[in-house]
């Protein structure tokens, strides 16, 4: 009889007689066992599928059609997102908005202190309900739209096609697809970054998902496209400069993408490129009900529950900020204030600078935010209804230039990732310290091209007045 | 004035915890550069007799930039600890300083391995960064490490790795220039000392386990040749370059055998290696997705880059870049 430390010590030593290549041969007797039983049980009848398959390989790979349906797909997608999240978005906030009211009213007939009433609903419940307006239409159609081109097979041949330039940038091809799916939600885009084996290419894209701007920055990019960039046209060419600009700031996103991580695989994350391997599947009519299940429950509702968990702290201190009086007025405009010098090195205000701060936890509410302060309203509150209106409050009394509004457009697009996507980030590497370095790149590169192009504009000396 | 007394006492309180934990980081710091010293100390005397020269204080002061007096030091501290004997200015390893060292150097050769597949660092920095790593684990820990890489048996540069008793296989091999002319010979070794040498022999493009022969052979140079290409190495380079004879299983491909980057669209071919200098996370990949030797492959689409391409394998389309089937060898079939 054998005792276990015999077996160890027999197992050391046939491991040593091993030839160096005895895995290829395991894979080499697994496959020849497969393609046995295959060929013994598989029929396969003509070729008409595979046929088919190459054809749209054929117009999806190719140089100029490729591109094209690429782009038209990516401006289908945001359109159909974007314009249905409004309708969406707004019958969500209508009600939720009115139970707050009617929580509100329920509050103060049983005689709850203001403070109380102010905390509870126009501070933690108003977080919640916004975040959750905002936040839910949008994904609840991108994600599912995501996900019928992933399961037809169409998003690896994107990789494919895009991986020259990633590889350039020492990245894997896939991160376009993590990217894609960052323009839904970064935090989502993260978690995406699975389908990279290679762990430094995992890391890159990790690191840089953020400078894809996901659908909850998109509200903030229109208006200011819209009022601002868009400001002096009329008629259908307002829409079509204000769409050109958003497009311009994602490009943009994508360069920084590059950028980053080209920069990143020659300083953090040495290394050569490793393991590219893409499975390019046949293409498949998608499976409707799995569609739903993935969208919906793994990305979309993963996303917004954890969203949820820090929207209502920020509600919290968001009402504080704008309710505990200070001179003349709250301790949010105090602080503002005392931001101001430092946001103007930004070409921003202070304003902008907090609004950034305490609405770390979704990019959805730092408009409303900036509002509450501008207004000096005692919530969270919607920027005013139509251009002129926004103009009038932003331009006329708070000193906005085409300035403010470009480098807010920057800042928004690069600066840190929010703090649902920080937690997805230290949950997905399991490191504070990556965590901590994807806040520290992105906030450092919004910094450092909103201070370059505050200083460019102030040499030439545009805008005088404000910047 | 009352309010002072606890905060002097909470200010106290947190210099003395300061204090101590600076002195506990200090006293783990002051180990880990013994630590370190004593190990390279023991490379050292390993490497010397290795190469059937003894270690000398002096040879040891200069390996390790030290001067006299911390040499001596070292040494008596190293005999204290029953490592080393110095005997008439020559100094030996005892079997506990051998077993430590051949430890070291089991764990600086899976650092290696470990840093070259999976980490995927270039191969001219590993040696550098294993050497900064080899001092940091415990021995439970690069057993662990052995395990996590499939118990490898030899590092990037084809030196052994010896195993938990301190064994290590050994494979018959010379270099280069002491190599028959014409004969076949499987490259086992690049000595990655000194850098210089080896960054060379890097550029040249040799790889470990290549199939080579000797082609031409002056004072100046040696003329190799791996079949498709010709190399040029001086004698002074070619040294750190050792070659084994090829072992019955080790087919020599000439002619119609090309990388798989190489093969024209559509075309069918068959593999017949994946290059041995490929492993790690890669190899795996490329073994999971069915690129075994025999399978049947074919190119069917590429970029208008030109790369990635997409490849036909066991009846799925899997796209590989151009750094992955230059290692896949293949030969052409024809068809009739």
């Amino acid at each position: 009889m054998s005792s276990p430390e015999h077996v160890l010590s027999r197992a050391e030593a046939l491991r040593r007689a091993l030839p160096s290549d005895f895995r290829d041969a395991i894979a080499q007797t697994l496959y020849a066992e497969a393609s046995r039983i295959a060929r013994r049980a598989v029929h396969t009848r003509g070729q008409r599928g595979r046929d088919l398959d190459q054809w749209i390989d054929q117009i999806v790979t190719g140089p100029v059609t490729g591109l094209l349906v690429m782009l038209v797909l990516l401006a289908v997608v945001v359109w159909l997102t974007v314009s249905g999240a409004n309708v969406l978005s707004e019958a969500l906030a209508n009600l939720l908005f009115g139970l707050g009211d009617l929580g509100r009213s329920l509050f103060e007939q049983v005689g709850a202190p203001w403070w109380l009433t102010g905390f509870v609903w126009d501070g933690v419940y108003l977080g919640l309900a916004w975040v959750v307006s905002v936040m839910f239409p949008p994904m609840a159609i991108f994600f599912p739209v995501f996900t019928i081109l992933e399961d037809l097979g169409y998003l690896p041949r994107v990789a494919f096609n895009l991986d020259w330039l990633f590889k350039r940038a020492g990245a894997h091809g896939k991160q376009a697809l993590t990217m894609t799916m960052g323009l839904g939600c970064n935090a989502a885009g993260v978690v995406a970054t699975r389908i990279i084996d290679s762990p430094r290419e995992r890391l890159i894209a990790i690191l840089t998902n953020n400078f894809v701007p996901c659908n909850g920055r998109f509200p903030t990019l229109i208006m200011l496209a819209t009022v601002f960039v868009a400001a002096g046209f009329s008629g259908p060419a307002t829409a079509l400069i204000a769409a050109s600009a958003v497009v311009a700031v994602v490009l943009i996103g994508v360069g920084f993408t590059l950028l980053m991580s080209w920069l990143l695989s020659r300083t953090l994350l040495r290394g050569e490129a490793s393991a590219f391997t893409l499975e390019l599947p046949p293409y498949r009519r998608p499976n409707i009900l799995r569609i739903l299940y993935t969208s919906l429950i793994d990305r979309t509702i993963f996303v917004l529950l954890r969203a949820m968990s820090t929207a209502a702290p920020a509600g919290a201190v968001i009402w504080v900020l704008g309710n505990i009086p200070f001179g003349e007025s709250s301790l949010a405009s105090a602080i503002a204030q005392a931001l101001d010098g430092f946001g103007r090195l930004f070409g921003l205000d202070g304003t902008i600078i907090l609004a950034y701060i305490i609405a770390i936890p979704a990019n959805e509410i730092v408009v409303p935010t900036m509002m509450m302060i501008y207004t000096g309203a005692g919530r969270m509150i919607e920027a005013p209804e139509g251009a002129e209106a926004i103009r009038a409050l932003l331009v006329g009394q708070h000193g906005w230039t085409l300035l403010t509004a470009v480098n807010l457009m920057l800042f928004s697009l690069l600066h840190n990732p929010c703090a649902t996507t920080i937690i997805t980030i230290y949950k997905e590497t399991r490191s504070r310290l990556w965590a901590a370095v994807s806040v520290v790149i992105t906030l450092g590169t919004a910094f450092l091209v909103t201070f370059v192009t505050a200083s460019l504009a102030r040499l030439l000396g545009l805008f005088p007045s404000g910047g | 004035m009352e309010w002072l007394i606890p905060v002097v006492l909470l200010a106290g309180l947190l210099a003395l915890a300061l204090r101590s934990r600076l002195a506990a980081s200090y006293r783990a710091w002051r180990a880990q550069q013994e630590r370190e010293q004593v190990e390279d100390a023991l490379k050292h005397l390993l490497n010397r007799e290795h190469q059937g020269r003894h270690a000398s204080p002096e040879s040891l002061s200069g390996a390790l930039g030290l001067s006299r007096a911390q040499t001596v030091r070292l040494i008596e501290r190293m005999e204290a600890q029953g490592l080393l004997q110095s005997r008439a200015e020559q100094l030996h390893l005892t079997p506990a300083g051998e077993r430590w060292a051949l430890n070291v150097l089991r764990a600086h050769r899976l650092w290696e391995r470990y840093l070259a597949d999976e980490a995927r660092m270039p191969l001219a920095q590993i040696h550098a960064e294993a050497h900064r790593r080899e001092h940091t684990l415990s021995e439970a820990e690069v057993e662990a490490l052995e395990a996590n890489l499939g118990y490898p048996q030899q590092d990037p540069h084809g030196d052994p790795i010896p195993d938990r008793a301190g064994e290590m296989p050994s494979r018959a091999s010379c270099p280069l220039t002491d190599w028959p002319t014409d004969e076949p010979g499987r490259i086992v070794h690049i000595e990655d000392e000194p850098a210089v040498a080896y960054q060379q022999i890097a550029a040249a493009g040799l790889k470990l386990g290549q199939t080579v022969r000797v082609l031409e052979r002056t004072p100046q140079r040696l003329t190799i040749s791996d079949g498709e290409n010709e190399y040029r190495l001086a004698p002074a380079i070619a040294a750190n370059v050792s070659v084994s004879p090829l072992l019955p299983t080790e087919r020599v491909f000439d002619g119609d055998a090309l990388p798989l980057s190489k093969l024209p669209l559509h075309r069918e071919g068959e593999v017949v290696q994946i290059d041995p200098a490929l492993q790690g996370l890669t190899r795996r990949r490329l073994l999971d997705l069915g690129l075994t030797v025999g399978a049947t492959v074919r190119p069917e689409m590429q970029t208008f880059v030109g790369e990635p391409r997409a490849y036909r394998v066991r009846g799925t389309l899997i796209a590989l870049r151009k750094e992955q089937a230059d290692h896949i060898l293949v030969r052409p079939i024809a068809h009739y």
